[in-house]
């Protein structure tokens, strides 16, 4: 598979506190890579990285299957982003701010038109950005971030500060990119139901190392649902059920059934009337994504 | 490195520096119209005389610190809102852009020198000197005068990128340029003390047969060695420092 950005054994530490150890991300061309954890997990820390904004302690980046140290510009020009907060110079006006870029960059002067429009921002562009609103000036990074058309685009936290209806603009816009202008996409979030929304690919982080990286679909296939029995006696019943061989738990008085077809729910449940007990109720659990990543996050810690 | 220049020099041209530049050239004309240069005509040409009364308030004070000044001003906007992580992550080396700072900086103290010259001819003319305009006073005060600034640019370039306040760079020129009133009246520390260099290099000496007022060896040494020390100090941190 051709990865756009590959990195070997990662690390970065801070003092004694290891930001980033030992990650290994993989990001397919065309994908959305949703980057994923919570707050302090070494998320900016790794973007910067991979922008060239600070020096790994070890470690390798590939960016277009070029080593980012030897070959940094080439790999910059083809690069998009948008870091943490959003960067601009207060004391310039929006077209002004991207102006300022755009003679670095050497694109045509009218596609900084063009994505101002993209990002609705066109209204707005003769105002100096000190009194832009903070979803205005998130807009105005992405604007940025689009100037040189990029291959690959970085986005960290793009939806920081916008309104419902600026979020649901902004994932529309990036999920359009890959088809649209076969783009690769990396962002990152906190929010986990943000990159269910967006993201093909998924890569967990916490504390600093990774720990989940796969599709998706991947992903979801861990949200597989349980079913619960309430049932009188439950005690009794749950060892009923492993006395005819089928894997139950028991928590608090319910029954669960991990994983099971129709045809075997029914089968449990058949089996618990004959003997004899009482079933009251039969639920579906779904765990939700969230779920997971909690629970993929605290055993991390605990472990 | 032009882009990069262009670029440096359109995100400063929207933040109101034009007054900061007419500070100093106007200190030289106040100061040339108010001496009291006719008493002593006849010993010299009247325009040294002239020239000596200006540079004191200009070359020992106003123009170490503008250096410092100006050299706050083209980081401020980086420090302000993540502007350094905004040129940074483009296609730039950290070299050029800590070079294209630099020389931003230093076209900007020729202009302010050559607003001075201005300043020079137009006190003289507003005194009636008559004596001709010495042409020595051009090249040897004026670029004299800027070339003295190069370290002294260097390191405040170095103390502006380092410090995200403005007072701290500020501070440092003061407590540096304050010292130079008294170095430069003690032959030993006024030759190798960088902040008396301005008004070394700007004073009007005897002829000494060198290109500028100052001995070609305390040139290349002193201000040439600090300089590069300077420089490469600021260059150096500037490669490290992580935004």
């Amino acid at each position: 598979m051709e990865y756009i950005v590959r990195t070997e054994n990662l690390s970065k530490h801070f003092g004694k506190e290891k930001a980033v150890s030992g990650l290994e991300m993989k990001i397919p061309k065309g994908e959305i890579y949703g980057f994923l954890g919570p707050n302090g997990a070494g998320k900016t820390t790794t973007i910067r990285m991979l922008l060239g904004l600070m020096k790994p302690d070890s470690g390798r980046i590939e960016i277009f299957q070029k080593d980012l140290k030897k070959e940094r510009l080439n790999i910059l020009g083809r690069v998009g982003s948008l870091v943490e907060s959003p960067s601009y110079y207060p004391h310039l006006t929006a077209k002004e701010n991207l102006e300022a870029m755009r003679k670095i960059l050497g694109v045509p002067k009218q596609r900084i038109a063009e994505v101002l429009e993209i990002v609705r921002l066109t209204d707005a562009c003769d105002k100096k950005v000190k009194g832009f609103s903070l979803g205005m000036k998130q807009r105005l990074g992405i604007a940025a971030s689009l100037l040189n058309n990029p291959e690959l685009l970085i986005l960290d936290e793009p939806t920081n500060g916008l309104d419902p209806s600026g979020i649901i603009e902004i994932r529309n816009l990036i999920k359009s990119l890959p088809s649209e202008c076969g783009m690769t996409v990396l962002i990152s979030s906190h929010l986990l139901s943000e990159i269910d929304q967006m993201a093909t690919t998924v890569g967990i982080v916490t504390k600093g190392k990774m720990i989940f990286q796969d599709s998706i679909e991947a992903m979801r296939m861990f949200s597989q649902q349980s079913v619960l029995l309430k049932v009188s006696e439950s005690d009794k019943a749950w060892r009923s059920l492993l006395g005819r061989g089928m894997k139950a738990g028991l928590d608090s008085g319910i029954i669960s059934l991990p994983q099971q077809s129709d045809e075997q729910v029914a089968e449990a449940v058949r089996g618990l009337v004959a003997d004899g007990f009482s079933v009251y109720r039969v639920e579906e659990e779904k765990r939700s994504l969230e779920d997971i990543f909690l629970q993929m996050t605290r055993e991390e810690q605990a472990g | 490195m032009l882009s990069i220049l262009k670029s440096e020099w359109f995100k400063l041209r929207k933040s109101k520096i034009f007054g900061i530049l007419l500070v100093g050239p106007l200190i030289g004309l106040g100061a040339g119209i108010g001496a009291d240069a006719v008493e002593t005509a006849g010993a010299m040409n009247e325009w040294y005389m002239l020239l000596i009364y200006m540079n004191l308030p200009y070359s020992v004070l106003f123009l170490p610190l503008v250096t410092g000044v100006l050299a706050s001003l083209v980081c401020r906007y980086e420090h302000q809102s993540g502007g350094w992580k905004q040129v940074l992550a483009l296609p730039v080396t950290r070299g050029k852009v800590f070079a294209a700072k630099y020389v931003l900086i230093l076209l900007l103290v020729l202009f302010i020198q050559l607003l001075y010259l201005a300043a020079i001819f137009g006190a003289g003319l507003y005194k009636g000197v008559a004596d001709p305009f010495p042409a020595a006073i051009i090249w040897k005060s004026i670029l004299g005068g800027w070339v003295a600034t190069f370290p002294l640019v260097a390191l405040q370039l170095w103390m502006s990128v380092w410090f995200k306040s403005f007072a701290a760079p500020f501070a440092v020129n003061v407590v540096f340029t304050l010292p130079s009133i008294l170095a430069m009246n003690s032959e030993k520390v006024g030759p190798y003390y960088p902040w008396a260099q301005p008004f070394a290099m700007m004073y009007p000496a005897t002829d000494t047969g060198d290109i500028f007022f100052i001995p070609w060896e305390q040139l290349l040494t002193v201000i040439g060695g600090f300089f590069l020390l300077f420089y490469l100090g600021g260059y150096f941190y500037f490669q490290r420092k992580a935004v």
